[in-house]
């Protein structure tokens, strides 16, 4: 208890620079749903303030309290004082987790350590794609392989529709998310799914997920990757595709891939191309509301979490009255999926899932005609 | 506190918290005064709120009533600790009605999103605080907030129509009418309307709305000399025949934050000014913006530009709605918002900057020029013990200042804990008096919001 919060300090400047003007209450995917101050990144910023100052002592109720965030970033876009609410709530979640407030994730980490992945699957799905060695290197990520495993499939066999020649690993988590909730990402994992990458001859890394995407990208761990790398949405940009649906489409902007990453237009570029009636939502692109999945609030707070999806899922259905709402990450998809209401007459998928179900509809319309 | 399970019974275990790290957020506002209550509620009806206030009546129990908490007075500080009633949750628009020109709403609305629902209908509730995004009507109401329409279009209390609110005693009481006009008894909507908190919880408020005008076109002027720039001001503000609809200053250290924080590229310059007008017909907007630029013209300014595009124009009200919070960029800082008669507006702006040198402070200003109403924000370091002596002789300075001018400590931000302490500069012992006596009136056992606006009797 008597460790300083040397994390937390770093950012004793930004989170005094909070002017608490509150303009972060109008996009918190969390205060949304609470209406609770204390889960607002102003909140949150003043919690970890007082913290700093030695005014309050940390708590286990205050660690798990800065559990409640799911880094989405919009407060980061839309504060006025420049500050970086998720940046200093990770730092915050290290120090508590230093402090001894160990939290749920520590499980996880064990998990990963032991398994190779998120949730402690003992078996890898086969996709049968490990060629020695291509130009391109397909990384799909936990949630894809153990809890949208259809939808993977979809992508790869997209994938082989357009002829990308493409090889897979025995991948290993990428254990980027460990940073976001308190623990460190493990090199060990990182190495290995470098000296695979390097084995496949690959100069591009594609990845599907794109909070992998960010880890490989951004991790010191990863610093030795030397690959050209890209967001699958980055790599199917350019591509023509020889499918086409009437039905109006809409888009959730991941917050990983948007606010994080900056990549907006991708995702947008290829669903023109396949979707002439797409419509944006209200709230897209930078303001895009979070589908609650992130920053470990879907494992620690899974009830509040399905909330944030429903709602943001309701928005989107009022605002477009879309029948296809596409997305490109793993979780969002899984979230969507979980919180959707049947009554709702909307179908959620990835957009390489939904360009392999128009290309399989088309076999079967080209069957059938022949 | 020994009651708080009564209260969980009354709203249920998920609208109430007394756990340390809700507390603790909600010791804070936008002001620089920090107590931390004993417990927090969010009620969802008025009858559980008339059932909580009942029982802290009887147990003398504090209540400070709140809404998104932007206050920059300390405005909903538990300054005696107490319960925070967070009125967030009671969010409904009840009633739209436009045949009558007017709109209830719950205490718990966004200000942005009322006036979201009434474009559908082309209407508006004009009052305009730069935190219109996030303020809620509550709150608006309890502060009177105004913003920077105010010249032409007047502030939170000109709309107020009537009101339900929770009195002290925890009966509901319903007061004004749904009329363009009342003169039925006393004018309570307007005694609770900036009442702080003091005198009950707000549950309801009907508000009057207005059109919203067809069109409006923006401008704006630099100057290298702040007295240019307000004798600008106070010529169209009395010698155009006209009242724009905005008419705000910027200067110096405002600009500059604004410049090195956005991707608006505004002039380096003493102060600028923007304007806007709104009318019924562009020609109408275009005349009258005429008349202004030409009164800027006279007053040696540096450059002079409209702004056509609604992007561009969009982006100029967005820099200003965000200036409070760019210059925390720089420091930490205190806004206040002492308010002058017109003519007296150039004596104000001179006189900050007076302040500013004798002290050693920087001030960042802006503000609703047309209506007299500066925002001078001092920037200092708050874990500097000199520079916050230093800051709250700024501050003194500045109280002093506005009254010596006729003016007032606050136009809009309210009295609250951070100039509770001034109350006499600006109001004779008589006024104390009658004001206390209806204090405690309504409130004998004093648990309303105490401690603000220097009511204690």
């Amino acid at each position: 208890m008597s460790e300083p919060l040397e994390l937390s300090k770093k950012y004793q400047h930004m989170v005094t620079q909070c002017s608490r003007c509150g303009f972060c209450r109008m996009v918190c995917p969390i205060f949304d749903i609470t209406k609770n101050w204390a889960t607002n990144a102003g909140g949150k910023m003043v919690l970890i303030k007082e913290i700093i100052d030695e005014k309050t002592k940390p708590s286990e109720g205050i660690a798990k309290s800065l559990l409640n965030c799911t880094t989405c970033m919009n407060c980061t876009i839309n504060c006025p004082s420049g500050v970086d609410p998720p940046e200093v709530i990770r730092a915050a979640r290290k120090d508590m987790v230093n402090l001894g407030y160990d939290n749920m994730f520590k499980a996880m980490s064990d998990v990963i350590a032991k398994t190779g992945n998120l949730y402690g699957e003992e078996e890898k799905p086969d996709w049968g794609h490990k060629h020695e060695k291509a130009p391109y290197v397909l990384f799909v990520g936990c949630v894809g392989t153990y809890r949208e495993r259809e939808s993977v499939e979809k992508t790869i066999k997209l994938l082989d529709i357009l002829g990308v020649k493409f090889t897979m690993i025995d991948e290993v988590c990428c254990s980027g998310v460990l940073e976001d909730v308190g623990y460190q990402a493990r090199k060990e994992l990182a190495r290995h799914n470098i000296n695979e990458f390097h084995r496949t001859g690959a100069k591009t890394l594609i990845t599907t997920c794109p909070y992998c995407y960010r880890t490989f990208k951004n991790h010191p761990f990863y610093k030795d990757l030397n690959l050209e790398l890209k967001h699958i949405t980055q790599f199917l940009a350019e591509y023509d595709f020889k499918v086409k649906t009437d039905k109006k489409v809409t888009y959730h902007d991941p917050c990983d891939l948007g606010r994080h990453e900056g990549i907006y237009e991708e995702p947008r570029q290829i669903i023109r191309k396949i979707a002439p009636n797409f419509v944006e939502p209200e709230r897209t692109r930078e303001n895009a509301m979070c589908c609650g999945a992130g920053g470990g609030v879907r494992g620690s707070f899974p009830k509040e979490s399905i909330t944030i999806a429903r709602n943001r899922l309701r928005k989107i259905i009022e605002e477009t009255g879309a029948e296809i709402l596409l997305t490109e990450c793993p979780s969002c998809l899984h979230n969507f999926r979980n919180a959707k209401l049947r009554r709702w007459n909307i179908e959620i998928y990835n957009i390489t899932e939904f360009i392999a179900i128009l290309y399989k509809e088309m076999d079967v319309r080209e069957t059938v005609a022949a | 506190m020994n009651n708080m399970h009564k209260f969980i019974d009354i709203v249920g275990e998920d609208n109430f918290s007394d756990k340390i790290e809700d507390l603790i957020p909600y010791s804070y506002d936008a002001s620089i005064n920090v107590y931390r209550p004993d417990a927090l509620i969010w009620p969802e009806t008025k009858e559980q709120i008339s059932q909580i206030v009942t029982i802290a009546n009887k147990k003398g129990v504090p209540i400070i009533p709140r809404g998104a908490g932007t206050s920059l007075s300390g405005g909903v500080i538990a300054i005696e600790g107490g319960i925070v009633i967070d009125v967030s949750k009671m969010n409904k628009i009840i009633e739209i009605k436009i045949e009558d020109r007017y709109a209830t709403v719950q205490p718990g609305v966004i200000c942005d999103d009322l006036n979201k629902e009434l474009s559908k209908y082309k209407f508006i509730f004009p009052p305009d605080p730069a935190s219109s995004s996030v303020s809620t009507i509550g709150g608006n109401v309890a502060t009177n907030a105004g913003g920077i329409k105010g010249a032409k279009y007047g502030t939170t209390r000109d709309y107020v129509l009537g009101l339900e609110v929770v009195i002290p005693t925890g009966e509901i009481m319903h007061t004004g009418a749904h009329t363009m006009k009342c003169v039925s008894g006393y004018d309570l909507p307007k005694l609770f309307t900036g009442s702080e908190g003091t005198l009950g919880v707000i549950t309801e408020v009907t508000l009057k709305i207005n059109p919203v005008p067809l069109h409006a076109m923006t401008a704006m002027a630099t100057f290298d000399r702040l007295e240019d720039a307000g004798h600008a001001i106070s010529e169209t503000m009395t010698g155009s025949n006209l009242i724009p609809s905005v008419m705000e200053i910027l200067d110096k250290v405002t600009l500059k934050s604004i410049r090195e924080n956005t991707s608006l590229e505004l002039p380096e310059c003493e102060a600028m000014l923007l304007t806007e007008t709104d009318g019924y017909t562009w020609q109408e907007v275009e005349a009258q913006m005429m008349v202004i630029l030409e009164i800027f013209k006279k007053n040696n300014p540096l450059t002079i530009k409209t702004a056509k595009e609604e992007k561009e124009r969009m982006e100029l009200w967005e820099a200003r709605k965000g200036a409070y919070a760019t210059l925390s960029r720089i420091s930490t800082g205190v806004l206040d918002d002492v308010t002058v008669p017109i003519s007296k507006f150039t004596d104000l702006l001179v006189g900050v900057q007076e302040i500013s040198k004798k002290r050693g402070l920087v001030i960042g200003t802006y503000g609703h020029a047309g209506d007299g109403n500066l925002h001078p924000q001092i920037l200092y370091d708050t874990y500097d013990p000199e520079q916050v002596k230093k800051m709250e002789m700024v501050e003194s300075d500045l109280f002093h200042l506005a009254v010596s001018l006729n003016g007032t400590l606050t136009g809009e931000h309210g009295i609250g804990l951070s100039k509770a302490d001034y109350m006499g500069l600006e109001h004779d012992s008589v006024e104390m008096e009658v004001m206390k006596k209806i204090k405690k009136a309504l409130d004998p056992n004093n648990i309303m919001n105490p401690g603000k606006m220097a009511l204690h009797f």
